[in-house]
């Protein structure tokens, strides 16, 4: 298969199964909410080493949050369940509480799947706290120096999909981040999906397991690194000079699928020599999305 | 099962009822002749049925709207626990008495005591919400426990009294002695009104839970809010400090 010039090569992303939460967060004004989500999502680029994956799903307009404020939706997933419960609360007490201006409200409230968060925070109240019920919702309010913040209860938990990916291998480096960054920008449009890495963009895929360190769990991509086309077992085509991955995670297949379809589309123009994905032989993830099916209006196995 | 019950007063009443027996939380899903089995109390007389008193069409139905003047029949709603229940004109008193859950609109006005506890219970409502599109007399959410209970119009003396948690919003005036021997709880006052002697002023602000509170009255029950309420400030006392002082009345400042 073609596109545009680009072999979309016969293969398959490879993603898990993860349990998902959806924050929204508000603010003042879109500025304190990107502040306090900038901050939420930090350092959460891969379960690998970080313990959860996060990102920005989109911005919210007043009309679309529960206080009528400006908003961000934040995606955060783990493998485990209980690691999710965890996470929320180190997150959300260190860095939407910490900002001013912010409320947090759960983004799944019809999940049936809850873990306490705003339950878990409001002992940084020391008893000052109260709570409110609020259309069979319950907040706390929790005064900080500067008035009060308030955060739902409890939030809701699903299942979601983690590494839906694909890669882009191109001519050179400035090509790989302009068909990357264009591919970005797509699937901004896309709701249901965040993409964990800086920029959304990753440079530095990994295989599983590692040559010489042998405690590693996941260690370069030597297959894919131009630089060793010459002294590995190299997957890259002739005149591949660089190589960018976009990692997409998703709260269900169908928003992952499609958001994988708009960035592929974006990524295809001058320079770009194909688009594969990473996958490991379909041994590790449940979730497989074929390239050429979903370019080709097809989801998933 | 039809959307809506109706129960239509067939006479004016003469005397009080009270419909604290009548097991509200259950009606939704009776048939007609269920919901007029129902007995109330009749002030200076035997037992009635609502039957007595009431034309029920549309039953079973998740929610019952009552038709007519019944500004003399007390206790309507008590123990609902869940559902809807439409009051068209006036309510007695102790609207709401002891429900936990579910909603009651009175389109008139609401008599004393609604959402309150009985003389010498430990506590009123627990939960749900009552919106009264006009008035409310003395003691409204008066030892509440939980729950909310919006007042479009005026709200009269010692609203409030003694909750141990819960909200009480007034759009409109608000009598003496607010909140007065509560432990926690919200009385929200956006007209005029005289903060309890044992009030003590905190600050002003934007309290962010009352954006939720007031965008969600609008969106689910279509209370009409301004702008300035949504987005104002407010001046936030703190008490009964001569109890647990947990309280609030939150004045918007117009």
């Amino acid at each position: 298969m073609q596109l545009r010039g680009v072999a979309i090569e016969d293969t398959f992303a490879e993603a898990f199964t993860m349990r998902v939460a959806r924050v929204v967060v508000t603010a003042r004004n879109p500025r304190w909410a990107r502040e306090a989500a900038l901050k939420m999502t930090g350092f959460a680029t891969s379960v690998i080493g970080c313990k959860v994956e996060a990102g920005i799903e989109r911005e919210l307009a007043e009309s679309e949050t529960p206080d009528g404020r400006p908003g961000i939706s934040v995606l955060l997933l783990t493998m485990a369940r209980e690691d999710l419960g965890h996470r929320l609360i180190e997150r959300v007490g260190q860095t939407v509480l910490t900002c001013p201006t912010t409320s947090c409200f759960d983004g799944l409230p019809e999940a049936p799947d809850r873990v306490g968060v705003g339950s878990a925070l409001r002992v940084f109240g020391d008893g000052f706290q109260g709570s409110k019920v609020i259309g069979g919702r319950r907040f706390w309010r929790i005064p900080v120096m500067e008035g009060e913040f308030l955060v739902e209860d409890k939030f809701g938990l699903q299942k979601g999909i983690g590494g839906g990916n694909f890669v882009i291998l191109a001519t050179d480096a400035d090509t790989a981040l302009a068909a990357a960054e264009a591919g970005v920008e797509a699937i901004a449009q896309v709701p249901g999906v965040i993409l964990p890495f800086p920029g959304g963009i990753v440079r530095s895929g990994s295989k599983v397991g590692a040559r010489r360190s042998k405690g590693l769990i996941a260690s370069t991509n030597d297959a894919y690194c131009p630089t060793l086309r010459a002294v590995t077992a190299s997957a890259l085509p002739e005149g591949v000079g660089s190589v960018l991955e976009i990692v997409v995670d998703g709260t269900d297949a169908p928003a992952v699928s499609r958001a994988l379809r708009v960035g592929i589309d974006a990524a295809c123009r001058e320079g770009v020599v194909a688009i594969t994905a990473a996958n490991f032989d379909g041994k590790l993830g449940p979730h497989h999305f074929h390239l050429r099916q979903i370019m080709s209006g097809d989801g998933t196995r | 099962m039809t959307a809506e019950a109706t129960l239509t007063l067939r006479a004016p009443l003469q005397r009080r009822v009270d419909g604290s027996t009548v097991a509200w939380g259950a009606l939704g899903g009776l048939d007609g002749a269920g919901i007029g089995a129902q007995e109330v109390w009749v002030e200076d007389a035997e037992r009635a049925t609502l039957g007595d008193l009431f034309e029920v069409k549309g039953a079973p139905a998740p929610r019952i709207r009552l038709v007519g003047d019944l500004g003399l029949m007390d206790g309507i709603g008590a123990g609902l626990t869940a559902g809807e229940l439409v009051v068209e004109g006036d309510a007695g008193w102790r609207l709401g008495r002891r429900m936990s859950g579910g909603v009651i609109e009175v389109r008139g006005n609401a008599g004393p005591l609604a959402g309150g506890a009985d003389p010498g219970a430990k506590r009123g409502m627990t939960g749900g919400e009552i919106i009264i599109r006009g008035s409310a007399g003395p003691m409204a959410g008066a030892g509440s426990r939980r729950g909310l209970i919006v007042v479009q119009g005026d709200a009269g003396d010692d609203a409030g009294r003694a909750m141990i948690a819960g909200s009480v919003l007034v759009f409109g005036s608000l009598g003496e002695n607010p909140g007065l021997f509560s432990k926690r709880g919200s009385i929200v006052a956006f007209g005029a009104h005289t903060p309890s002697a044992p009030y003590r002023y905190a600050c002003t602000y934007r309290p962010p839970h009352l954006r939720v509170t007031l965008r969600y009255l609008q969106a689910r029950h279509e209370v009409p809010v301004a702008a300035g309420q949504l987005t104002g400030a407010y001046r936030r006392y703190s008490g009964d400090l001569a109890e647990l002082g947990a309280g609030e009345i939150l004045s918007w400042i117009p």
